[in-house]
């Protein structure tokens, strides 16, 4: 299986030279000021050169999990990661699969819809929370004009705590369903035409198509969307930043590191540069998602190897 | 395929080689280099701002003057979001990219009584040595007292010059209205309470703000929190101490009243209304009044020039007298760097600034009230807050730094109330807000 | 080269009864539609925005706009700077999307295949890549200390690596055939030819959605060129919008003007590339 077919002796090293760029820059881009992280995690570290570090060990750990009710406060907030996670993943990544394989079957127009449903991914995040901002405006807006021709209403970000957090996970997936899709449909070019054939000739229903030919052979690809979905979800705060600001009862985990690296926690309108504090938080969101990715990961490796082989 | 690939890797290389020829160029000067420039050199002053459309229109109005009177000086004006200035100070301060910053006043410093706390960014910045003792310089001395010593000093040394206060505890009202509906303009709480309710039988809402973001319904009643403490600072140290709890009676009289602040005078759906649309919406008629800082004045005069306001402490309180306060905050200064090339330059630039004429157009331009004792108070916003000047207090938030544990709802603020928050009985509030801030103190005991 | 377009749509359409056939098309085609209204509502809020004046959208932000207000985009064009900003923007998507597709698939290439030892756990050490915390201070520390601050090319190396795009391009690689290597090193071609001028075409699917990812990342991009490039003239556009946000309410028509146009390029890179994302995978290469 694993046999290299592009020569010997020298010719072997091929591989590893060309691959050493893209892992040294790696190394130095990403890595190097994560690593940087961790370590600054365990000491009260300003981030300004020149000011006094001094070595702490777990205690910025230690505040965050466990001093007060601020702790609880945050245990809290991990829970909602994990709410939003689930939710905006497995809809999301239905949602993305669904409109692929509709997407893909070359009807007319089907250039329009792919654009169409990309558009959220191109705009950024800031954009799609000023348009939902917008459309969802309590006082007259679009949506709060369709609602009432539903006879309810909503106060949107507006509500209650949970109301408000439903409308963020749903417009999570709406602004990423985009790149679910396009991962799916290049997914599904990969299965040759000659398969779909084969089985309509055999007479399976379009249901017993999709279980039996297009699911298996989307596996790489169902593994890509779960892994980046899960991972994006457990991370996201960008939309929660535009959205809904610093509202308690609604913060994820993404949400509070950043305010946390910003500044912008409730101890004091001044910030205070507490870069050891954030480095500590972000790697507790860090740890959730290994924990959680890693695992997911490993368990779609080894689904894919049962499939495929 | 390949060619193509190879093509672009050399236009790419080529590029690059370009692109850093043209970086280097622009490298940040040697720290350390304090000579003056000799005459007729060229300088850059590098100047960092907060991004703030009538003042950053008024600085680049200002740098153009000042380079024409001098000019071997080039300015250099950058512009941040208001949330990045912290970090981007920071990095530039660094990296010794910038000469002059732009500061908020100094507050939340740590006091005796705090247990725990850190240190305030500008205090981090002054012990690390970022930021410029420019306290021999002869410029300060344009500016009152309590603004050098309130915003600008630490230790005994002054670093910044505080350009402007703003209050951010008094309520702005549509005198049309008031007038028309025989309304008295309130200065004591229950005459509020009346106002509001004619308002209410008129069929008109009494308040408005921008409750989807947030804080400005917690901002607006800083005035109701004020009257019941006139001294905030001490409101800070009581709550540090013990002696006061955001469950005791005096407390509780205040959340009751936010209560009613939060569900009967603001107008129903302000929950939906954002920030910077409320001035647009008190201004066009629709409601009453409008609890809001001086900063949303020039936002209502754009938005309507010939409607007429007025401006009033938030009467927080039953007996009159005690509603003659606002309460605000010391907004945007300038510092130096300490490292800075060109300190000759930039003090060259505070001291055009920090002259008479100068300052007092920047104070009209962006309406803040005036630090300098000799600026007049000529706009509209100056002339509704001068009787009130000389009790011009600091406001709790810039006193506040909250004991590490403690959990979010250890503050004062109106907005936790329905149908901003989830709360809808005073004392359910105030026994959740004092557990809080406990928690936090008896972490750091 | 692509064989797909002249056969009947897969997947979805089974039988051979005609009413079937019917049938399903419709069912896609509403469903299509009305994840379309989904989309098309929401976008068109700025589009409606991009058109009104200031003064009537302070007074009602979602009414529909009453004129045509081109003036906006005018605006924008000019007061954010868009030609000198808008190039910056454009040097730095292309060099460092280039740079990065072109290392990343030399990395992804040969963890797919098993061609490195351990590759495994480079994979990993990747896909942990996805869950490393934000680092945007160490990250200053060291670019400073590496002299690249305010420097384009230092703040082209941010962008040069991107772990989602590994992920995209190992699995997608898995897809191809082994056999093509094989065949190929008996034909005599190196491995570095092989993946140049074989690989590269073969995954263009997976090279053309990574492509677009990577791209719209560095375009969007607000907090980076905040820190990492302080003069004037390295500014991309996204820096140079700050001029139509206030501190407590911002100038929303002329921005979303400026969002619009700014768009524009991003938009057109996708529907240029949409065509090799849809593109198959050369069936005939193996049986050839």
């Amino acid at each position: 299986m694993n046999g290299y077919y592009f020569g010997q002796g020298r010719a072997r090293w091929s591989p590893y030279l060309l691959l050493i760029p893209g892992i040294l820059i790696y190394f130095l881009i990403a890595m190097g000021p994560s690593l940087a992280t961790t370590i600054y995690s365990f000491t009260n570290a300003t981030g300004i050169r020149g000011a006094p570090i001094q070595w702490v060990g777990l205690d910025n750990y230690r505040e965050f999990l466990f001093m007060g009710q601020a702790s609880l406060d945050n245990i809290a907030a991990l829970g909602r990661t994990l709410v939003f996670c689930f939710f905006v993943t497995t809809i999301q990544f239905s949602l993305g699969l669904l409109v692929a394989t509709l997407v893909n079957q070359r009807l007319k127009g089907t250039n329009f819809f792919r654009t169409l449903f990309f558009m959220p991914v191109i705009l950024g995040a800031v954009i799609q929370g000023l348009i939902w901002s917008l459309f969802l405006y309590p006082l007259g807006g679009p949506m709060a004009k369709i609602l009432e021709f539903f006879g309810t209403s909503s106060e949107f970000f507006g509500g209650q705590p949970s109301e408000a957090f439903a409308w963020v996970i749903a417009v999570q997936i709406w602004a990423n369903m985009g790149t679910t899709m396009i991962i799916f449909i290049s997914g599904l070019q990969t299965i040759p035409s000659d398969m779909y054939e084969a089985a309509k000739i055999d007479g399976a229903s379009s249901w017993q198509v999709f279980k039996n030919v297009t699911w298996p052979l989307l596996t790489p690809s169902v593994n890509t969307n779960l892994l980046l979905n899960i991972i994006g979800s457990l991370q996201a705060w960008q939309l929660f930043l535009v959205l809904l600001g610093y509202r308690n009862g609604t913060q994820v985990l993404g949400y509070l590191i950043y305010a946390t690296g910003f500044g912008q926690t409730s101890g004091s309108v001044t910030s205070s540069f507490r870069q050891g504090y954030a480095a500590a938080a972000s790697i507790i969101l860090f740890l959730l998602v290994l924990v959680l990715g890693l695992t997911a990961q490993t368990l779609l490796a080894r689904r894919e190897k049962r499939i495929l082989g | 395929m390949r060619k193509t690939i190879l093509f672009s890797i050399a236009a790419l290389v080529i590029f690059s080689m370009l692109l850093s020829a043209c970086g280097s160029s622009d490298k940040p000067a040697p720290a350390g280099a304090t000579e003056a420039p000799a005459a007729g050199q060229k300088v850059t002053l590098k100047v960092l701002v907060h991004q703030n459309p009538p003042m950053v229109e008024f600085i680049e109005a200002f740098n153009k003057k000042f380079t024409e009177k001098n000019p071997n000086i080039a300015i250099d004006l950058a512009v941040v979001n208001a949330n990045d200035l912290s970090t981007v100070t920071q990095t530039r301060l660094t990296a010794n990219d910038v000469d002059v910053v732009d500061i908020f006043g100094f507050a939340n410093a740590a006091q005796p009584y705090m247990k725990n706390v850190d240190p305030p960014n500008w205090q981090t910045l002054i012990q690390a040595g970022y930021l410029m003792d420019i306290s021999d310089q002869a410029f300060i001395k344009n500016y009152d007292e309590a603004t050098i010593k309130d915003a600008g000093s630490y230790d005994g040394k002054v670093y910044a010059i505080n350009l402007g206060r703003v209050s951010y505890s008094g309520i702005y009202y549509n005198k049309d209205m008031f007038t028309a509906n025989n309304v008295k303009v309130p200065t004591t709480w229950g005459e509020l309470v009346t106002a509001c309710e004619t308002f209410a039988a008129a069929g008109t809402p009494c308040m408005t703000a921008g409750g989807k973001d947030g804080w400005p319904i917690f901002v607006g009643a800083y005035g109701l929190t004020g009257a019941l403490y006139p001294d905030q600072s001490a409101l800070v140290e009581g709550l540090w101490t013990g002696s006061i709890k955001w469950n005791d009676a005096k407390a509780l009289e205040m959340w009751e009243k936010m209560k009613v602040y939060a569900q009967t005078m603001m107008e129903a759906g302000a929950s939906g209304i954002a920030g910077d649309a409320a001035p647009g919406r008190f201004a066009s008629g629709a409601v009453a009044m409008f609890p809001g800082g001086t900063w949303y004045a020039s936002a209502i005069e754009a938005a309507e020039p010939t409607f007429e306001w007025g401006y009033i402490p938030f009467p927080g309180s039953d007996n009159a007298e005690d509603n003659k306060y606002l309460f605000g905050k010391y907004d945007q200064g300038w510092a130096v760097a300490a490292k800075t090339p060109n300190k000759d330059a930039a003090m060259l630039y505070l001291t055009e600034f920090s002259e008479a004429a100068n300052y007092q157009a920047f104070a009209n331009a962006v309406g803040f009230i005036p630090t300098q004792a000799t600026a007049t108070l000529d706009t509209q916003i100056g002339k509704e807050v001068a009787p009130y000047l000389a009790n011009f207090r600091v406001g709790y938030e810039q006193y506040w730094v909250a004991p590490k544990g403690s959990g979010q709802y250890a503050n004062p603020f109106a907005s936790y109330f329905k149908p901003f928050g989830t709360y809808d009985s005073a004392q359910e509030l105030a026994d959740k807000v004092q557990a809080d801030l406990q928690s936090g103190l008896d972490a750091n005991k | 080269m692509s064989t797909l377009t002249t056969t009947k749509s897969p997947a979805i359409i089974g039988g051979t009864k005609h009413n079937k056939v019917n049938w399903a098309k419709i069912l896609s085609y509403a469903v299509l539609i009305i994840f379309a209204i989904i989309y098309a509502g929401p976008l068109l809020m700025l589009v409606n925005t991009a058109f009104k004046t200031l003064p009537s959208f302070m007074k009602d932000a979602v009414s529909i706009t009453d004129s045509l207000n081109f003036k906006n985009f005018v605006d924008a064009w000019n007061k954010a700077n868009f030609p000198r900003y808008l190039t910056n923007t454009l040097i730095y998507t292309v060099s460092a999307t280039l740079v990065y597709l072109l290392t990343a698939v030399f990395v992804a290439f040969p963890i797919a295949r098993g061609y490195v030892k351990h590759a495994n756990w480079i994979l990993t050490m990747f896909v942990i890549a996805l869950f490393l915390p934000p680092a945007l201070i160490p990250q200053f520390q060291l670019m400073l200390g590496l002299g690249l601050y305010n420097n384009p090319v230092g703040y082209i190396m941010l962008f040069l690596t991107n772990p989602i795009g590994i992920v995209i391009l190992v699995n997608y690689i898995k897809s191809v055939p082994k056999e093509l290597d094989e065949a190929a090193a008996l034909d005599g071609c190196s491995y570095f030819r092989f993946v140049l001028s074989v690989v590269f075409p073969l995954i263009q699917p997976a090279i053309a959605t990574v492509a677009v990812l990577h791209a719209i990342g560095i375009w969007n991009e607000l907090i980076l060129p905040t820190i990492y490039l302080t003069s004037q003239e390295y500014y991309p556009i996204t820096r140079g919008m700050i001029v139509f946000q206030g501190v407590y309410g911002s100038n929303w028509p002329t921005l979303a003007a400026a969002v619009l146009i700014m768009v524009l390029p991003m938009l057109l890179f996708f529907l240029l590339l949409q065509r090799y994302i849809i593109s198959g995978l050369t069936q005939g290469a193996v049986k050839g």
